[in-house]
This record gives structure tokens, sequence and C-alpha cells, in this order.
């Protein structure tokens, strides 16, 4: 099947560069149609396989993304780029210090995909929808760029191409902050109804907090390519069930999340003498070993898969649809192993929409299980992520309850509350906001940690007019907070640092107090902008 | 008999091709035109038999199919083929069909295409042609799941209203354990070929080779009359081992100038093709009319061995209408009898599909009914206080 790539903040460029890389050099699934964008330059430097015209870069000329060449040290704003850049890379916390692009904000992301609509559009020339099955958008929800740019892309290609979109979404790890928990469960929420499918890869399953993304990376890479690998009409062996591409799109054509396993049993390989393999070449020895495996083996192959870690963990039995494929040296793969392999997993899951397909390859040297489950819907790591997201956005609202002075401003915004989304006005005020953003920034640039604080500021900054900034100015105040903050599990801590400064930033979040629950919804929901001059 | 043949979909396709195999290694020539019809560009590169200009590809300006199959789904692949029909009617169009006596149509029903495609195939070709319409069906296993069972009950009833007769083969019936998927299937094709060639070839020889016993094609075609469900059995005898019993004979019948097996041989062979494999297992007492027929060196069956054998026939199906007759193959080394028992009403396996069928056909409701607020209530959170980024 024929897939475009398409990838978004620095998750998501890793993790293309990959995808692409470990495809091959003909690019069987691609087809070289392969695009990444990101709101800062560092990623595309570790690419190798991704060609410059395939990378863009957008939200440089945004006042509010911060770029890695802006001078950090001088200005205060940086240093918050920074802090919220590093929460925005999924692949690299550990290795990257610095912190650039849209600061884990995934309001700013959205603003800036917006605004750069026409230069995504020019560079999404690149894939060509008539050569590919579907197009897959691969980002971290966590991160402001993979969770704004990439809804925001999203929403554009649902838009513009009839091939079905899927979504390779990373999901926070419970050690990344509480911000980048409530920024993917947002992001899970947003993309889910506009994709055609969602693959959320589980980083608390897949990522050893110690290590570095390998793991995962290689996990994503081997399923993704042994779903979506493409069989030339001409390889011999041919399958005699073949896996399709609507196979495949029939499969997640149900929307929701989706998950993947893949098992793998390695068979012992015979060295083959120099006249053995010259008879083959000759034809003149059919090379009929025995086979290492049968029905049994097959099955529990099948179990192990069912048994085994998930790209995101679930419940089986919540499935909707069912795709398994099974690999191998063709004597290897046998015909009963298959069909118990396919019955169990209609036991198991309880759905009879199983579509089972054989992809034998005479020169492989493992047998193979790969397991799609389409549509699960008891997900106990989404619940998760939505747990912390509503603790944290709850947080933020009570912080910002205790220090909000003036009710009836709330309440306006409170009407407000269930505006719909205007992006666009947002972007207008974020460019008026420049200079307020920027003191802010400098305020909460020794916040390393609390990218919510970030997060909410620029918010604010989207919904409030650069008036508003410079009254909430206060900010600067908040610096001590901020420190405290990192891990904002204690209100009493954020509320005290927040006191004055902080009004504006964590107005969002919705919490005891009515007021502050319209803040919060404006800025995600795209309050109008005239929540703002109001406020101020 | 001569043939058009259609397969439609995997199966069906792969299906054709078997029995063009089979009729190239025995001589024979049934199929006098072919035609292989599917959705999915890798699955028609498979035939080995089927020319190449024989080969539709149907729905690949579809936007669901595209040339990639149908995904299993029946409805997409009635509605593939609706929409190509002038295609397929304008490949009908070479089919010189005075040449040949009746078409048959096989298809695989537990898949998309063929489940899909073949009976709109089918509807078309009753519309264009008057000659009888024969289908060929594989029914899925029960392994193969709900959804390949509920493909099969609904196509059924479709195959089975509008062909002339259905002449149906059980995957479950033909599993063996120890084969691979690649073989699994193709032994099965090529046994279900072995039968179906064997049968509809009987009366396809030049005239001045027919003996008195002789099959003609108009005696398959009264047996086949019936509609219904149809089922086959076969057996054969290896004439050239040395330590069998057969060829045994053969040199006494030579030494004895009797020239033919002995009544009791032929009887025998008939009684296991009825007691072995049949296509579908089903009560032989149910069928409508049935029909026998040799293939071999005429020089081995005898007159009273076929009418023998006939008779016990008679019995075992509880019906007068047997028909018995030899399809002279005097190079073969093998002696065959096939047995075709018409409109067979008690199948237990069909019941099985059905009974699987309705149950797949439920889970699949109740996952549809609930499946977009299962969606919502799993990426939102219990208060819906998160909101949407876009």
């Amino acid at each position: 099947m024929r897939l475009a790539l398409l990838g978004v903040g620095n998750a998501g460029v890793r993790l293309v560069e990959q995808l692409h890389g470990a495809e091959g050099s003909d690019s069987p699934i691609s087809g070289d149609n392969v695009l990444v964008i990101n709101t800062t330059p560092s990623a595309f430097a570790e690419t190798d396989h991704i060609a410059d015209h395939q990378q863009l870069l957008i939200g440089d000329t945004h006042p509010d993304v911060q770029q890695p060449t802006a001078d950090a040290n001088t200005n205060s704003g940086s240093d918050e780029d920074v802090d919220s850049g590093s929460d925005e890379d999924t692949d690299s916390d550990t290795e990257s210090p610095t912190r650039e692009g849209v600061g884990g904000d995934p309001e700013l992301g959205a603003a800036v995909a917006r605004q750069e609509l026409p230069e995504i559009r020019r560079a999404l020339d690149v894939v060509d929808d008539t050569e590919v099955d579907a197009a897959l958008v691969v980002a971290g929800l966590g991160g402001g760029t993979g969770c704004g740019v990439g809804s925001v892309l999203l929403e554009e290609l649902t838009s513009i191409y009839e091939i079905p979109i899927y979504v390779l979404g990373v999901l926070p790890s419970e050690a990344e902050s509480d911000k980048r928990a409530w920024t993917a469960a947002r992001g899970i929420r947003t993309v889910v109804p506009m994709a055609d499918a969602v693959f959320p890869i589980d980083n608390e399953t897949w990522h050893d907090p110690g290590d570095d993304y390998t793991a995962v990376n290689e996990m994503v890479t081997e399923r993704i390519l042994s779903l979506f690998e493409t069989r030339e009409a001409t390889t011999e062996p041919l399958p005699e069930l073949c896996v399709d591409p609507n196979d495949i799109e029939r499969t997640l054509a149900v929307g929701g999340v989706s998950t993947l396993a893949h098992v793998e049993t390695e068979l012992d390989v015979e060295p083959e003498g120099w006249i053995t393999r010259l008879r083959k070449l000759l034809g003149m020895e059919a090379s009929r070993q025995p086979a290492q495996s049968d029905a049994t083996t097959i099955k529990s192959l099948v179990e192990c898969a069912v048994e085994s870690d998930f790209s995101l963990p679930c419940e089986i039995s919540s499935t909707d649809r069912v795709l398994l494929i099974l690999s191998g040296p063709p004597r290897e793969l046998s015909r009963k192993g298959f069909e118990v392999g396919r019955s169990l997993l209609e036991d198991e899951t309880g759905t009879v929409e199983i579509l089972a397909g054989d992809n034998p390859d005479s020169a492989a040297t493992a047998v193979s299980v790969t397991l799609l489950l389409s549509n699960v819907t008891d997900v106990p790591r989404i619940e998760a992520l939505q747990r912390r997201a509503i603790a944290y956005q709850t947080k933020k609202a009570l912080q910002s309850a205790i220090i909000e002075t003036d009710h009836t401003v709330e309440d306006e915004i409170a009407d407000d509350i269930h505006t719909a989304r205007p992006f666009d006005e947002q972007l207008v005020a974020t460019d008026a906001v420049d200079s307020g953003e920027n003191t802010d920034s400098a305020t909460e640039s020794n916040e390393t940690d609390q990218t919510d604080e970030h997060g909410f500021r620029f918010e604010d900054d989207n919904s409030a007019t650069t008036d508003a900034w410079i009254e909430n100015d206060e900010t600067t105040t908040e610096t001590p907070s901020a420190n405290t903050a990192d891990e904002p599990t204690d209100t009493a801590t954020a509320e005290k640092t927040t006191n004055e400064s902080s009004i504006a930033e964590e107005t969002t979040n919705e919490s005891a107090s009515g007021d502050d629950e319209p803040n919060i919804k404006d800025p995600f929901a795209g309050e109008t902008t005239e929540d703002e001059p109001r406020q101020q | 008999m001569k043939l058009a043949t259609i397969g439609v979909g995997n199966a069906g396709s792969k299906l054709i091709d078997r029995m063009l195999e089979f009729e190239k290694q025995t001589g024979r020539n049934l199929c006098r035109h072919v035609l292989v019809i599917n959705t999915a560009r890798t699955d028609l590169a498979k035939p080995k038999y089927v020319p190449k200009d024989r080969r539709i590809l149907i729905g690949d300006t579809h936007q669901k199919a595209k040339g990639h199959g149908v995904g299993g789904d029946g409805e997409v692949g009635a509605e593939v083929a609706k929409n190509d029909i002038d295609e397929i009617r304008r490949v009908f169009d070479d089919v010189e069909i005075h040449e040949v006596d009746a078409i048959l149509v096989a298809a695989g029903l537990g898949g998309g295409t063929g489940s899909g495609a073949g009976p709109v195939v089918i509807d078309e070709l009753q519309k264009m042609y008057d000659e009888p319409i024969y289908g060929l069906g594989v029914l899925p296993g029960e392994y193969e799941g709900g959804r390949p069972a509920l493909n099969a009950a609904r196509s059924l009833q479709s195959f089975v209203t509008k062909v002339d007769n259905f002449i149906a083969f059980d995957n479950d019936a033909w599993r063996s354990r120890g084969q691979t998927v690649e073989e699994g299937y193709e032994e099965m094709n090529r046994e279900l070929a072995t039968r179906i060639v064997t049968l509809l070839a009987a009366g396809e020889v030049d005239e001045t080779e027919v003996g008195e016993n002789a099959m003609d094609s108009s005696d398959i075609m009264r047996t086949l009359d019936t509609g219904g469900v149809s089922s086959i059995g076969y057996a054969s005898s290896d004439l050239e081992k040395a330590d069998g019993l057969l060829s045994k004979y053969k040199y006494k019948n030579k030494d004895d100038d009797l020239n033919s097996m002995d009544a009791a041989k032929i009887k025998g062979l008939v009684r296991r093709a009825v007691n072995s494999r049949l296509t579908i297992p089903c009560e032989v007492s149910s069928a409508d009319r049935a029909l026998i027929v040799f293939a071999g060196p005429s020089s081995m069956i005898s007159r009273k061995g076929i009418e023998s054998a006939r008779e016990w026939l008679e019995n075992e199906a509880d019906t007068v209408e047997v028909l018995a007759g030899d399809d002279p193959r005097e190079d073969s080394d093998t002696l065959a009898a096939v047995v075709l028992l018409s409109n067979v009403t008690d199948a237990p396996r069909i019941k099985e599909i059905q009974t699987q069928a309705v149950d797949a056909q439920n889970k699949i409701r109740e996952l549809d009914a609930v499946r977009e607020e299962e969606i919502t209530s799993l990426i939102t959170d219990d208060d819906n206080e998160l909101d949407p980024i876009v």
C-alpha cells in the first residue's frame, strides 16, 4: 500500500526519517511522497533520508515562535521557548537542551499553521495523492507543533484529499509533564474525529525514560512497515490471500483509534554449501527444507501477538475490526494454523470483521504475525491521560480563580466560552501581542519545567490583545511560582506563584469558579478576540 | 460439453486456472472461452493458464476499489460490478455463444468480489443469453469466521436463485492438516477442478469416437436442469499401477479378451465416489436427479458395470432419474467415476453457514449501533471538559 508520510514536529520528523529510511532506497511504501513540517529547523539537521525540498519550516517569521538563532541569553522570551521546545520534542527530551519553536503551545502551533497555510499547501505539492493510497500524518501529540500544526495539517488534508488520512500520534508517558498530557488528551480529542484512523503510540509502554527513543522508533517502524508493506504484483511467491490496500482501508474505515502488534519467531537457517546454491541457481534442485513450523506454531504465534504489548495497550474485546497478516517463507505458513489463529481472534475480540492474509517471502528467516486492531474503545492509557489533563486543567483554573479579582471580566468571558474557534482572530491577536509576550516569556524563562504556564500564556496571548498582556505583565512576578511549578501537582504552590501575574496566563483553566472555566475553553476553543478587550 | 467459463474474484480465478491446467494435462477441451474478473490487480497476476487479455480488472476507477480489491465486502463487490457492467458486457461480446452449450461462473462466496460481483455478472449473462448458466461456488470453512460466512450465506441466495444450477464446494470438507496456506488452496482447487472438468467434459469428444454408452452434453444439462444446489463425488483408479488389483485385472482382461473391468469393480468405484468426500457433504437420498460419468479407456468400462452402478445409485439416491454413461479417454491411464447429485436439499453445512451468518450479522449490527458513541466516549473525558485544538 502506498502511503504518503507527513511528519510534524520534532517527533514527527524523526519518525518519518526512520520510516522513510527503513522502507528502503526505492521507497516502496511512500514512493518518496514525504514531507516534514516543523517550527524549528533543528530536527531537520538530523535527517539523512528526507530531501531539502521535503522539509518545510513554518513560523520562522511569527513573533511568538522562537528560533534557535535568536539571542536566547539576552531575551528572556527565548529561555521560555527553549523549555517548551523540549517538551514538544518527544524523541529527545533528554538529549536536546534547547527549546525552540512554539514552546509546547498547541494553540500557537495551530495559529502558526493557519497563518502559513498557503506555504503548507505549496509544500504539499511534493505529495502526489494519485500515487498514494493514503496519507499518514506522524506527530507527537504532546507537543505544541505536533499537536497544533498537526491538527491544522490534518484539517487541511481531509479537505483537499479524497484518500484516507491516518494519524500516527505519539502519546506522552507518565514521566512527561502534565502539560504534555493535557495537550495530548486534547490532541486525541481533536484528531480522532477528523482522521480516518489514528494509531496512538504509547510512550509509557514503549519508552524507558532512561533511554533515547530508539526502542519506540524501531517498534513503530517495524509495525507500520509490516502493515503497509507493498507487494508488487509480480513478486513471487504470490500470496494466496493477498492483503490488498482496500483490506487495510476497510479495517480502518470504522475510525477511532487503532493499535498494532507484531511478533515473530526466528527460524533456524541452515548454512548452504555453494554446490547447493549453484544447483538452486540452475533450477536443478527445489530447495525443499522441512518446515520448522506447523499449525501449533502458527496458532501460538497468533496467541502470542494477542498477549503481546500493542503499540497502544487496550482491552482486546473492545475491538471493532481486525486485520491479521501472516508472513514468512511459504513452506512455514501452515494453513490450519492460519485458520485456527483467525478463529481464535474471533473468539478473543468478539468481532466477526476479521480479514486475514498471507505474505509469503521465500527469503524470510522468521515467521511473523502482524495484528491490527481497529477502533479499540477501551483504552486505559487514554483515560489516564484525560484524568491527568483534567487535573492539570482544574488546577490551573483554581489558581487563576484565586488570582482573579475582576469577576465581571470573567463572566463576560464565560459567555464566550462556547463560541467557535476563531483561530484567525487569535492570530491577529497574537500578532499584536508581541511586546507583552516577550516580557512574559522573560519572566517565565526560569520556569523551564512549567510548560503549562507557557502554554497558557500563549493562549492568553492569542485571545488577548497586547494591552491585556501589558496589564498582565505582573507575570514577571510569577517567575518564582513558575520554578516551583515544575510538576504542578501542588495547587498551593501554583497559587502562590501565580497570584498577580498568572491571572492572564492561567485564566485558561476551568476550575471551581465558573469564571475560570470560560477562560480555559476560550483559549483552546479559540475564543473571540472580544474577550481580551474586555479583560483589559 | 463446451463451456464458456468465467472466474470472479480470487478463488474463482484460481479455480478456472486449475480447470485449464487439468484440461491441458488430460487433453480435454472443455473451456472454449475463458474470462477472469477481479477487483484486485495483484490477484489477476496469479493465473498461469488464463491469457493476459482475458483477465479483466473492474473497479479500478471506483472510489472504494481503485484496483485494490473490495476489502472482503460483498456489497462493495456488487456495487463495483454494477458500475463496470458495460465493460464486462463488452468482453462478453467476444464470446461466440453459439459455440458453447453453457456458461459456468466460478466464485468464492466468502470473499467480497466473488460473493458480490458474481451474482451481478450472472444477472447480466442471464439477460444476454438463453444458454444455461451454472454457478460453481466455494463456501468458506467454519474457521474462516463470521464475515465470510455472512458473505456466503447472502451470496448463496443470489447465486441459487439466479443460476440454473449451483455446484457447491465446502472448504471445510477438504481441509487437511499439514498443508501450508499455499498448498491448501492449491490442492482444494485442483480437486474441484478435476471433478468439474471430468464431469462436464463428457460428451465433448468427436462424434466418431462416441460409443453407445457415451454420455451426452444434453444428459448432463438435463440432470442439472433441476436448479438448486448440487454436489459432486469422484473416485479414480490408476490403471498402470503394477501392484494394484486393477492392473492385474487389466492383464487378465487382455488375456481373457474381456476388455473390461468387471461389473463389481465398476460399481465399487461409484460407491467409492459417493461415499468419499463429496464437494459438499449431503444426504445422498435428498438428491433430485443423479448422473454418473465414467472417464477412461472405453475398453475398461463394461456396459454391465455401468448398469449395475446406475441401479445402485438409483437406490441410494432414492430417485429414478439417474443417468449413467462413459466419456471415452483412450489415452488415459486412470479410470474415473464422477457422480453428480443434483438439487440436494439436505446439506448440513449450508445450515451451519447460515447460522454462523446470522450470528455475525447480529454482531456487526451491534457494533455499528454503538460505534460512534464509543469513539466519542473514548476521546472525551467524562465531563467533556477538554476541548479540541482546532
